[in-house]
C-alpha cells in the first residue's frame, strides 16, 4: 500500500467548503494572513492590541487569517485502446494504482475525488465525492474496466465539463493523441490546475531490442507492421521519442505544471514530490 | 511452344489448395507484440522491404509445397530442326572373316582384326557431325537391326562398339542390303541418304532378290559406299578370275557390277589396311554435306524436385526470420501474481 500523495494547488484554492488548502478566502482560524484596519475587517475578537498600539495613526487593526478550503481532484483518464499495453510494467494497472491512490488522499484530508474516464465520449463517470469509500469504488471500477476505445476525443468533452471553481486536474494519458486534441484539451482546462500524467514504458525506451524481427500490432487497431529492429533504427525511434516528449513538456509548461512521467512502476513519493515541486 | 504451354502438373486436384498460398496476406506465424500505437514506429524502407520478402517467401513456400504435391512437369515436345549432315545407314558385316586381321590371320599382339579396326573408324566418323542420322544394321547369314535411324550419336556408337564381338558364319548381303535400305524409312526425302556397307567380301545376290534389291535402290536413291576391307592376296573388285567369270567365282567383282548397275551414285573403297579404310571415311565425311532436317526431341522433365527446391528456399527465408525474431523487454502477463494471491488465500 503506497503513502498518502501529497500535493498542493498551483495557487490559491476554491473549494466550497472548509479543508485542507490555502485559498484567498478569510475566516475564523487558520493561518495568519495579514493586519487589517477595525473598519474593513470589524471583528472585535480578532482585535490585535499590540499592533493596534504601535499603530502610529492610532487605528484599530484587527488579524485576518486564512480560510482553509477543500478542494476538488479530478483524474481525466484516457480509456483508448493504448492503455492495454503491458511493457516492462501494465500501463492500466498503473493507472489504477496512481487513481486509488489519489482518491485515498484526497478523501482522506476532506477533499473530493472524481474520475472521468475518456475513450471516444466520456465513458466513465464516478462524480468528485468527499466519501470515505470513494478509493474502493474508483477501485473497483477502474479493475473491472478494460480500456478499448479507438480515440480519446472524449477527453474534450469531460475537458468541458469541468467548468467552475478551480480544481486540481490530473490527466492520464500516454499522450499518444494527436497533437491537436492535446492542446485543445488543455486549452480547455486553462482555469484548473492540470497535472498530466504521461504513462511511459521502459520496453518502448531504453528497453527496445537492438536487432532482430519483431512484428507489431497497433492496439488501437491501426494495423501491424514488420519491423527488422537494428541499433540504427532503435536511436531513431528513441530520438522521435525524446521528441514526442519534449512537445508535450512544452505544450503542458505553457499552461502550468511540467507532465510528470510515470514509468513501469508507480511510486507514490515521487509522485508527490514532483506535485509539490510543481507547485509553485 | 512456349515454356508456358509445355508445362502440366499430373495431379491437379491438389492446385485447389493453392489459394492457400495467400494467407500469408492475411496472417503472419510471428508472434504480434502490441503496442501502443504504431506512429511511434519509424519509418523504415529496410523493415518494409523484409516484411515484403518475408510475405512473398510465405506465399512462395505454400504455393511450392502445393505445386510439388501435384506433380509439376513439362512436357516433352519434338523440335524440327534444320542441320547439316546426312541420313547415314550403316550395314556392317559380321561373318567370321571379320575377326581377321588385314593380312588374313587371327589377330595377335598389336595387330588388330578388319572388325576392329572398322569399329575405330566409324566411332570418330559418327561422332564428327552433330545432325547426322545414322543407322546400325549387321548381317552375316541373316541380317540384324541392330540401330534404327537415330540422332543419339551415344546409342549409335555403343552399337558400333559392339561390332567387333566376334562375328559368325557366311555373308549374305542381298537381305543386308534390303534391311539396311528399309532403315531410311519415308521421312526427309531431301535429305542426302548414304549406305555405308562395311564388308570383306560378298557373296552372290541372287537373281531373284536382285529385282526388288534395284527397285528399293530407285525408289531411295541412297549413295551407295562400298567399304571393301580387303585381305591381303584375296581378288580385288577389278580382277577378273583366272577361269569362268561368274558370280560365284568372284562374288566381289561381280557385286560391284551389280551395284554399278543400280543407277544410284556409288562408289567402293578398297581398302587393304587402317589407314586405307580411315582415308576412305574420311572422303565420306567430305562428300555427304547437305541440310538436313530433323526432329529433336525433348523429353519431359518432371519440376518436382525444382518446386520442392524453391519451397525449401521459402521456408529457408522464413527460418531466417523466425531466427532473428525478437520481442520487447515485457514482464509475463500479470496473471501469474494473481493466481498466486489466490493460493494463498486458499492456503
Amino acid at each position: 500500500m503506497t503513502g498518502d500523495i501529497l500535493y498542493r494547488l498551483r495557487g490559491p484554492a476554491a473549494g466550497s467548503g472548509a479543508g485542507a488548502h490555502r485559498s484567498r478566502d478569510t475566516g475564523g482560524i487558520g493561518v495568519f494572513r495579514d493586519h487589517v484596519p477595525f473598519w474593513r475587517h470589524p471583528d472585535a475578537r480578532r482585535i490585535d492590541l499590540r499592533a493596534t498600539l504601535r499603530d502610529p495613526f492610532e487605528g484599530t487593526v484587527v488579524r485576518r487569517f486564512e480560510q482553509s478550503r477543500a478542494l476538488e481532484v479530478w483524474a481525466l483518464v484516457d480509456l483508448s485502446a493504448s492503455m492495454r499495453f503491458r511493457g516492462a510494467g501494465a500501463t492500466w494497472d498503473l493507472v489504477t494504482e496512481l487513481c486509488i491512490a489519489l482518491a485515498r488522499s484526497a478523501t482522506r484530508i476532506g477533499d473530493a475525488f472524481g474520475l472521468i474516464g475518456c475513450g471516444a465520449g466520456p465513458e466513465l463517470v464516478l462524480p468528485a465525492s468527499r466519501r470515505r469509500g470513494t478509493a474502493d469504488a474508483v477501485a473497483a471500477r477502474l479493475r473491472a474496466m478494460a480500456p478499448g476505445g479507438a480515440s480519446a476525443d472524449g477527453l474534450l468533452a469531460a475537458a468541458t465539463s469541468l467548468a467552475g471553481r478551480r480544481k486540481l486536474v490530473v490527466v492520464v494519458s500516454d499522450f499518444r493523441l494527436p497533437e491537436a486534441l492535446t492542446g485543445a484539451v488543455f486549452e480547455r482546462l486553462q482555469g484548473h490546475d492540470v497535472v498530466p500524467v504521461a504513462i511511459e514504458d521502459g520496453a518502448l525506451g531504453e528497453g527496445l531490442p537492438a536487432f532482430g524481427l519483431i512484428e507489431l500490432e497497433d492496439l488501437e487497431g491501426g494495423g501491424r507492421r514488420r519491423v527488422l529492429m537494428r541499433p540504427s533504427l532503435r536511436a531513431r525511434w528513441l530520438a522521435r521519442e525524446a521528441e514526442r516528449r519534449d512537445f508535450l513538456r512544452r505544450l503542458a509548461l505553457r499552461h502550468g505544471r511540467p507532465p510528470y512521467r510515470l514509468a513501469d512502476r508507480f511510486d507514490g513519493d515521487d509522485f508527490s514530490r514532483h506535485l509539490l515541486g510543481t507547485a509553485a | 511452344m512456349t515454356v508456358l504451354a509445355r508445362f502440366g502438373v499430373t495431379a491437379p486436384a491438389w492446385l485447389w489448395l493453392l489459394p492457400l498460398a495467400l494467407l500469408p496476406l492475411a496472417a503472419s506465424a510471428q508472434r504480434r507484440v502490441p503496442i501502443p500505437s504504431l506512429a511511434m514506429v519509424p519509418a523504415d524502407g529496410l523493415s518494409r522491404l523484409v516484411d515484403a520478402v518475408l510475405t512473398l517467401a510465405g506465399m512462395a513456400g505454400i504455393g511450392f509445397l502445393v505445386i510439388a504435391l501435384s506433380g509439376p512437369h513439362l512436357a516433352g515436345e519434338s523440335l524440327a530442326r534444320t542441320g547439316e549432315g546426312a541420313q547415314i545407314s550403316l550395314l556392317v558385316d559380321r561373318s567370321g572373316s571379320m575377326n581377321e586381321t588385314f593380312a588374313g590371320r587371327q589377330p595377335s599382339g598389336a595387330e588388330e582384326s578388319k572388325a576392329a579396326a572398322s569399329r575405330r573408324i566409324l566411332d570418330g566418323f559418327v561422332g564428327r557431325r552433330a545432325h547426322d542420322l545414322v543407322a546400325v544394321s549387321a548381317f552375316s547369314t541373316s541380317p540384324m537391326a541392330v540401330l534404327p535411324m537415330t540422332d543419339r550419336h551415344d546409342a549409335v556408337r555403343a552399337a558400333i562398339r559392339a561390332i567387333d564381338r566376334p562375328g559368325l558364319e557366311a555373308t549374305n548381303v542381298a537381305r543386308g542390303l534390303g534391311l539396311a535400305l528399309a532403315q531410311f524409312g519415308t521421312g526427309a526425302p531431301q535429305a542426302s541418304r548414304v549406305l555405308l556397307l562395311v564388308s570383306d567380301g560378298a557373296a552372290v545376290i541372287d537373281r531373284r532378290v536382285q529385282p526388288t534389291l534395284r527397285e528399293d535402290f530407285a525408289k531411295i536413291r541412297p549413295t551407295l559406299y562400298w567399304l571393301f576391307l580387303r585381305t591381303a592376296g584375296s581378288p580385288g573388285l577389278a580382277d577378273r578370275p583366272a577361269g569362268e567369270d561368274t558370280p560365284q567365282a568372284a562374288p566381289e567383282r561381280h557385286l560391284d557390277l551389280f551395284f554399278k548397275s543400280l543407277g544410284v551414285p556409288y562408289r567402293a573403297f578398297e581398302a587393304e589396311s587402317a589407314q586405307a579404310v580411315e582415308a576412305a571415311i574420311r572422303e565420306i565425311d567430305r562428300q555427304e554435306r547437305k541440310p538436313i532436317s530433323y526432329a529433336e526431341r525433348r523429353p519431359q522433365r518432371d519440376l518436382t524436385g525444382l518446386a520442392y527446391g524453391l519451397a525449401a528456399l521459402a521456408m529457408g527465408l522464413l527460418l531466417a526470420g523466425t531466427l532473428i525474431e525478437t520481442d520487447l523487454a515485457t514482464r509475463r502477463p500479470a496473471s501469474r501474481p494473481a493466481a498466486s494471491r489466490e493460493t494463498r488465500r486458499a492456503a
